[in-house]
């Protein structure tokens, strides 16, 4: 194993006393000088025609300063599959028809938020109401009302994957079990709500402070929605008080607080409450998952035929990806000899599901751990041997997809079994107790390049001075994930330096290198930590033209960075100081400053990512037979992320994936009633508090990625996957009720006692 | 959202109180830590153009405990504090374990037991432990003073026997009895920090192996907390065996009226109402033996 200074050590948060101490801005805080307020206006409707928009009343009400509707914009459809015009679907405020209950209809900007508000009573919006369809069964009939006219079957995105003989090695299995699954949706539930403030020069050039994960897909998708050029927009991300995936794609008041910035000529913000985030805002995908798997007797497996439904709203949003992805999970893990996947994504009256953290996996990983441990038990197999029997390995790939370039599966099914002393809990755990095992993988970013840049998938900047300390600056965004320290970091380890020699620049589109695609799919830490090596590379080139001078080096020498001392590898004797070597190398250069570039794009990395991270998660649980509640007592946890940049940011990473799975496994949904969302506040929204999540046990199983930066591979999104899946099958265990529709609720629990 | 405009007033005497209710009409609202009434006028369901907070009326915030008369507690007394009061944890451990499963400690520091009873949510958490230990609620008029049975306050969801112009001052509980025990159990969707979407309170008196007497409240389950009346049948005079126990359970679920809503359905809530009801008596019957 390397030895690494600062990499693998448990550094605190860049953004740790900020927020700790409240002085951190978010963009809610941004306040400029004659700045508007803006409230949306939205359609109580699922499914309706706009006949008629009167907003003449509007301008009566004293302090309105603009009201907007979406004939008053460019008309431009925006998505995030800019690849694939057809897939963008979606106006900053409604054209012709409102699709789902909160859909943008028109806009106000006042000069306080109260006259805003009143101002949206004013707007009198005649509808002709549709019927609407609320779920997939529903919107796939024959005859079911069309959501978008360029959609007529409401399917919006059909994605397939076959390798194998498939047939033939159903034919020649001893077990074949097919089962479907349900899954819902549920919150990003990010403690910041979306925000925006925008403000226009006298040259007609836009400012945007915002909320998100991608700063530069925002930056585009405003630009050709307002039809301005790319570089007119400058895009600004403060503080972030998380994601979840729910920030990764331009929205409404983004476009309305630019567009009313340009008109007005002054700030424009808006900022979300929790209601409308509730009743409105981006969700996982809700999928109907059928899945049918082989297996010999031995428990190894033949084959996987997976038909996925995603329920994907009123918009596409990030649903392509989601289906893309479904299908790829569908295929990890395990080695499939031949596997079949069918997904669709289906167009329903309901707030668009988008990304969420784990991006499809959640889903369909949770329908492949049911059916594992279900396979298990009627094949008499311990749960967890039929898991090593098919684990995949360091080298295996997957047909035409992707390369494992490092596993640590079996280890962290070895280490979780012995931690949670499995093999004696699953034999004895009395009626009512139960232990059940989940297990992951995911990507390190994506490979595909569905956004269609022109620049490299992430790019740092890096500036090295004479007293020492180095700039990096960057697009990335962090978002409360923890980039800018694990980015600094790694230039820190590079140069030799410590972590206060370093200054970070991240997420603003004006100052920082294109571009970086942002903070989704795990991708950061090794994309963007890949171009801050590069960039620090390049600088190290030339230190070596320095120190070479100075002690007249061979050129075979290699040279090396530490302890703010920059000498020849293995000599160390022979060294400058970290300034001095730039000071030189500035002299040499006849004092033009140090600065490099970095880039990284994968390639020769298959479609869907250059490196996978793998674990696995045991929960013990107890079940009060007679009310049904579920009370985990424990989680443990075993996970290869390959070299944990900071240990203690990853265990963070941890705590906030538990607590997440904690809920999408027992109580959090949407209550819905005709494309209604019913809990609008966390009271109804039952997210688990700090006092509901359970102790846990970790242990990083030690791995080095070969493409990752210093060994690294993703952390961020994998962890979100097991714990459903652990807890459904510690449910399982202790009470014989295996739940197949999420969540796993008191009610069900006691229906299937009585109906056993 | 909007917060309608209203005037603030903070009286220092309850005869200000009520001058200022008679003054300022029937919209006036009366508030003691606001957790409530704050929401509700944050979210437009009230509009009121004064709000009368209590908070700096002197003696109102008492909690009072003696060994003859009972407890006395104060309008104004936070959640927290009667949580923490040491007579209360010692005399009247149920009352305590209410207060301090009531909302988050934000909430307890601000919010008062009063409050939680004036708002007469059915799912209020210290209705239930209250009723069932014959508690009675000190109420102020203009004209003078009356006192009433908690069992007859709450008319409603939201609706208390308070009339124009009164306000509670004061629930008092009497001391507690020999051989008596009380407890409280309520049950929702999330675990440790949520509203009861059921709760069950029960007050048993023991004589020798007989159950001399006994209360029983069920919360969330009707729109009023409720008394189960006939459960009380079941075991008053009996020995408290685990078949009169199931029995009275059983009886209990089937006085029970409750709705679904999205806390939860109302057959859960029903079959819920039954185990609770169990847990309760068994334990309350534990803590008579015991005391």
């Amino acid at each position: 194993m390397n030895q690494f200074s600062i990499v693998g050590k448990d550094v605190p948060r860049n953004d740790a006393r900020a927020k700790a101490t409240g002085s951190a801005i978010y963009t809610d805080d941004v306040k400029l000088p004659g700045m508007l307020y803006g409230q949306i206006l939205r359609s109580p409707l699922p499914h309706a025609r706009i006949l008629h928009i009167d907003t003449s009343q509007v301008a009566s009400l004293p302090g309105v300063r603009c009201v907007m509707t979406g004939e008053d914009t460019p008309k431009v459809k925006y998505g995030n599959w800019r690849l694939f015009p057809e897939t963008q679907d979606e106006y900053p405020l409604a054209i012709d028809k409102v699709r789902f209950i909160g859909d943008e209809v028109a806009a106000v900007a006042a000069v306080d938020p109260d006259i805003a508000q009143e101002a949206l009573s004013l707007i009198k919006v005649e509808y002709e109401e549709l019927p609407g369809v609320f779920d997939v069964d529903a919107a796939i009939k024959e005859g079911a009302p069309v959501i978008h006219d360029y959609c007529p079957s409401n399917i919006s995105v059909n994605r397939k994957i076959k390798y194998g003989d498939i047939d033939k090695a159903f034919a020649e299995s001893d077990y074949v079990r097919e089962d479907t699954f349900h899954v819902h949706a549920v919150s990003h539930a990010y403690l910041e709500p979306c925000a925006a403030i925008a403000q226009c020069d006298l040259d007609g050039r836009i400012t945007l402070w915002t909320s998100t994960q991608v700063p530069y897909i925002i930056q585009c998708l405003l630009a050709s929605t307002l039809q301005m050029r790319e570089n007119d927009i400058r895009i600004i991300k403060p503080f972030v008080g998380g994601g979840f995936g729910g920030k990764m794609e331009l929205r409404t008041w983004e476009f309305c607080a630019a567009f009313m910035a340009k008109k007005t000529g002054r700030p424009v913000k808006f900022t979300l409450t929790r209601e409308e985030e509730f009743l409105t805002g981006r969700r996982r995908h809700p999928m109907k998952i059928h899945s049918k798997v082989g297996f010999k007797k031995d428990g190894t497996l033949t084959a996987k035929d997976l038909k996925i439904y995603l329920d994907g709203g009123a918009y596409n949003a990030m649903g392509p990806t989601a289906t893309f992805l479904c299908g790829n999970f569908g295929a990890m893990l395990y080695r499939y000899p031949s596997y079949r996947f069918h997904g669709q994504h289906v167009y329903t009256n309901k707030p668009p599901a988008s990304a969420m953290r784990g991006f499809g996996a959640p889903q369909s990983i949770f329908a492949t751990e049911s059916q594992m441990s279900l396979a298990a038990e009627e094949l008499g197999l311990d749960p967890i041997d039929i898991r090593l029997k098919n684990a995949q390995v360091t080298g295996d790939t997957i047909p035409d997809v992707a390369t494992i370039s490092s596993c640590g599966f079996i280890e962290a099914l070895n280490k979780v079994a012995e931690m949670s002393d499995w093999r004696e809990k699953r034999k004895t755990l009395p009626k009512g107790r139960g232990i059940g095992i989940g297990c992951y993988s995911f990507i390190s970013g994506g490979v595909f390049n569905w956004f269609n840049t022109q620049y490299p998938f992430s790019a740092a900047e890096v500036r090295a001075f004479d007293d020492g300390t180095a700039h990096l600056l960057t697009m990335a965004a962090d978002i409360g994930q923890g980039c800018d320290t694990v980015l600094k970091q790694i230039l820190a380890e590079a140069f030799g330096l410590k972590m206060e020699d370093i200054r970070i620049t991240s997420a603003d589109t004006a100052i920082t290198p294109q571009a970086d695609l942002g903070a989704w799919g795990s991708r950061l830490t090794l994309m963007n930590g890949n171009a801050v090596l590069d960039a620090a590379n390049k600088i190290k080139a030339q230190l070596f033209g320095a120190v070479s001078a100075r002690f007249n080096l061979n050129v075979i020498h290699e040279i090396e960075c530490k302890d703010g001392k920059v000498y020849p590898k293995g000599r160390p004797d022979r060294s400058l100081s970290f300034g001095e070597a730039v000071a030189m190398a500035q002299k040499i250069n006849r004092g033009e400053p140090l600065v490099a570039r970095g880039y990284y794009t994968p390639r020769n990395k298959g479609l869907v990512t250059p490196s996978f991270s793998f674990g696995a998660q045991v929960a013990e649980v107890e079940v009060d037979q007679e009310t049904g509640v579920v009370q985990v007592q424990k989680f443990w946890t075993a996970h290869d992320c390959g070299t944990a940049i900071n240990p203690m940011a990853v265990e963070g990473q941890l705590e906030g994936s538990i607590q997440m799975g904690l809920g999408y496994a027992l109580s959090e949904q949407f209550v819905m009633e005709g494309g209604k969302t019913l809990n609008t506040n966390f009271l109804d929204y039952k997210m688990p508090s700090s006092m509901d999540v359970p102790p846990s046990e970790v242990v990083h199983i030690e791995t080095y990625e070969p493409e990752g930066p210093m060994g690294a591979k993703e952390a961020g999104e994998g962890l979100a996957i097991p714990t459903a899946p652990a807890i459904a099958d510690a449910v399982g265990h202790a009470t014989g009720y295996r739940c197949k529709d999420l969540p796993i609720t008191p009610e069900k629990i006691l229906r299937a006692k009585r109906e056993s | 959202m909007r917060l309608s405009r209203f005037d603030l007033y903070a009286p220092a005497t309850l005869e200000e109180v009520f001058y200022l209710l008679q003054a300022k009409g029937p919209d006036a609202r009366i508030m003691a830590g606001g957790t409530d009434l704050l929401l509700k006028i944050r979210h437009g369901a009230l509009k009121p153009k004064s709000v009368i907070g209590l908070k700096k009326i002197q003696g109102l915030k008492t909690i009072s405990f003696d060994q003859s008369s009972g407890l006395t507690i104060g309008a104004t007394a936070l959640l927290a504090e009667v949580a923490r009061h040491p007579d209360i944890v010692k005399h009247y451990p149920t009352i305590a374990q209410a207060a301090r499963g009531t909302a988050n400690p934000q909430i307890r520091n601000m919010g008062t037991v009063i409050g939680n009873l004036c708002n007469a949510s059915p799912a209020a958490d210290n209705a239930p432990t209250l009723l069932a230990m014959d508690a009675k609620i000190r109420i102020r008029g203009p004209e003078g003073e009356r006192v009433l049975p908690l069992d007859q306050f709450f008319k409603g969801p939201g609706q208390t026997a308070l009339i124009p112009y009164e306000i509670v001052t004061a629930v008092h509980v009497p001391a507690p009895s020999p051989n008596t025990g009380t407890a409280y159990l309520s049950l929702s969707a999330r675990g440790k920090m949520d509203c009861t979407a059921v709760g069950v309170a029960a007050m048993v008196t023991m004589t020798g192996k007989t159950c001399a007497g006994v209360r029983l409240f069920v919360g969330a389950c009707g729109p009023v907390p409720l008394r189960a009346p006939k459960a009380e049948d079941i075991l008053r005079g009996q020995e408290l065996t685990e078949e009169v126990v199931e029995k009275a359970g059983t009886q209990a679920s089937a006085e029970s009226r409750p709705i679904s809503d999205m806390r939860a359905s109302g057959d859960y809530r029903t079959e819920m109402v039954a185990v609770l009801t169990r847990r309760v008596l068994r334990e309350a019957h534990q803590r008579a033996l015991a005391c």
